[in-house]
């Protein structure tokens, strides 16, 4: 596939492997400035993978991977990171015996912008309540906004948000959904993973499916979402809710 | 026997010092990489070496110091850089090996350079003699080590909870991957780290070749009841590793006191009966660098 002029990431023809096992193959993707996209899949479909490759954590084995114009693939994690992409992983990934500022701090990494650690904490006031509570200490739902407020003091052109709802009360998974949609509204990129697909396709402008480590799908989020059916082909029964 | 309680008892917490400060160096470095550093004991020894020389060649105790602990961080982060660090991915059992192998040949090249004897290494007049605490007397240079190793540990404590370095570094621990994806260059964390534990080693080694003698085995001989301080302290603690120390030097030179021919095995009775009580060692659950 060729380079999409003008896209904030623009991944062509990615292939990675853990070890001898294929896990994406020939994935192309892309997320233009101010966008929201939806990466859906089952459990195992190469969509953390994806993540960790963009990441530079997994470096692929072959394809490329443009941030910004600039040629990405198998850059260090910290020189992607300084790039401006933020990253909220699966689990969320708190640093348990550090307070919630400790937390914060070290994201704060020299990329000037708008989001400075007393603006995030103005912005998710739960956080400013918690600073000096040990992260390992806060509930889900806490951790989750820490782990989105964390990536965001590094002031990304693009968040990579992995599985957001896992493991969370619905009215805690709303209240994510909401923080992400206001900052979609800030025009901060996402790329968003998601089991619960139809929650997923609320917040984003088109949508990727991945099947196997193969891109199955990749149009409207709106119009995938209207065709539920489709949804149910795409992810299976068990995984369309909301 | 009584009135060489006091003393011998703080001989015990200079000695235990020793341990804790070596114990630290090898908590640091084993907690961030998995590496376990035998080749520890071969960087305090060449501190002490670099200094003797440096003292020989007319320089003073105090500008050796500093400037050897020095000379071995650059000597560590190199060691670093070119041998430990290819082994990171690798299981630990690699880079053990590897260190291993590193403190034989550094034993020899000892051997080669400075004689296979122990040489005379005298602290500066200025720290000879004995200095009254009213109810005892004791050498000046084991209060002055007393001092250096409790500035050293203080110094360490504050770089690790007061400094955005320190935060780093408390952080890689518990997931290096994570603060590498926050745009943390990690490997400079690893680099600076290794100097760290080395720079600890390297200042213990100055200061024990006063007390303890130089020869080419000398610091190898430190380095197992460090690791016994590391294992009853608990992994990962350094407060644990501080306090560890402090406990083995006790109880070695309580028992060289009262029944001297079981000092040898003091600190391995020390360390079954922690480990029977607390299988993680004092403070090996309380997080790292707890």
């Amino acid at each position: 596939m060729s380079e999409r002029p003008g896209a904030l990431l623009d991944i062509s023809g990615l292939n990675t492997n853990y070890g001898k096992i294929s896990i994406l193959r020939d994935v192309s993707l892309s997320v233009n400035a101010g966008e929201v996209v939806a990466l859906l899949g089952l459990n195992g479909a190469g969509k953390t993978t994806t993540m960790r490759s963009i990441l530079g954590l997994t470096p692929p084995r072959s394809g490329s991977i443009r941030f910004e114009g600039a040629s990405i693939e198998g850059w260090p994690a910290y020189k992607v990171a300084r790039l401006g992409v933020g990253y909220v992983p699966e689990g969320r990934r708190m640093f348990k015996d550090l307070t919630t500022l400790e937390n914060l701090q070290l994201a704060e990494t020299g990329r000037s912008g708008d989001w400075t650690i007393a603006r995030v904490l103005e912005h998710l006031p739960k956080l400013a309540e918690l600073r000096g509570r040990k992260a390992g200490r806060l509930s889900g739902g806490e951790q989750e906004m820490l782990a989105i407020g964390r990536a965001l003091v590094s002031n990304p052109r693009l968040l990579l948000v992995d599985e957001p709802s896992q493991g969370l009360a619905p009215l805690v998974v709303e209240e994510v959904y909401r923080i992400l949609g206001e900052l979609k509204g800030r025009g901060v990129a996402i790329l968003l993973v998601e089991q619960n697909a139809l929650l997923a396709l609320k917040i984003a402008d088109r949508a990727y499916v991945l099947d196997s480590g193969k891109i199955v799908y990749a149009g409207s989020a709106a119009e995938l979402r209207a065709d539920r059916e489709r949804v149910r082909t795409l992810m299976g029964l068990s995984d369309v809710v909301a | 026997m009584t009135h060489d309680l006091a003393p011998q008892l703080f001989n015990g917490l200079v000695l235990g010092a020793f341990y804790g400060i070596v114990a630290i160096g090898l908590s640091l470095i084993m907690n961030l990489t998995g590496t376990i550093n035998m080749a520890h004991g071969s960087f305090m020894t060449l501190a002490g070496y670099l200094a003797y020389t440096m003292v020989q060649r007319g320089m003073s105790f105090w500008v050796a110091l500093i400037v050897a602990p020095l000379i071995v961080v650059i000597v560590g982060v190199l060691v670093e850089r070119g041998l430990v660090r290819p082994l990171y991915k690798r299981e630990p059992f690699y880079s053990l090996l590897m260190t291993f192998g590193l403190s034989l040949m550094a034993e020899e090249a000892f051997r080669l350079i400075w004689g296979p004897n122990g040489v005379p290494f005298s602290p500066p007049p200025a720290l000879a003699g004995a200095a009254a605490l009213g109810f005892m007397s004791f050498p000046t240079f084991r209060i002055f080590i007393a001092g250096v190793l409790i500035v050293a540990i203080v110094a360490l404590a504050l770089f690790l909870t007061r400094t955005r370095f320190g935060l780093r570094l408390r952080a890689a621990v518990q997931d290096t991957e994570m603060i590498a994806a926050l745009g943390t260059n990690t490997q400079v964390l690893y680099a600076v780290n290794f100097g760290l534990g080395i720079l600890l080693a390297g200042i213990a080694g100055v200061l024990a070749a006063g007390m303890l003698g130089l020869s080419p085995t000398s610091g190898n001989a430190l380095l197992m009841p460090a690791f016994v301080t590391v294992i009853i302290g608990g992994m990962g603690s350094l407060f644990g590793s501080i306090v560890g120390g402090l406990l083995i030097g006790m109880a070695i030179s309580l028992t060289t006191l009262f029944i001297p021919a079981a000092s040898e095995v003091a600190m391995y009775i020390l360390m079954a009966i922690v480990l029977l009580v607390r299988p993680r060692g004092l403070f090996g659950e309380e997080g790292i660098f707890g």
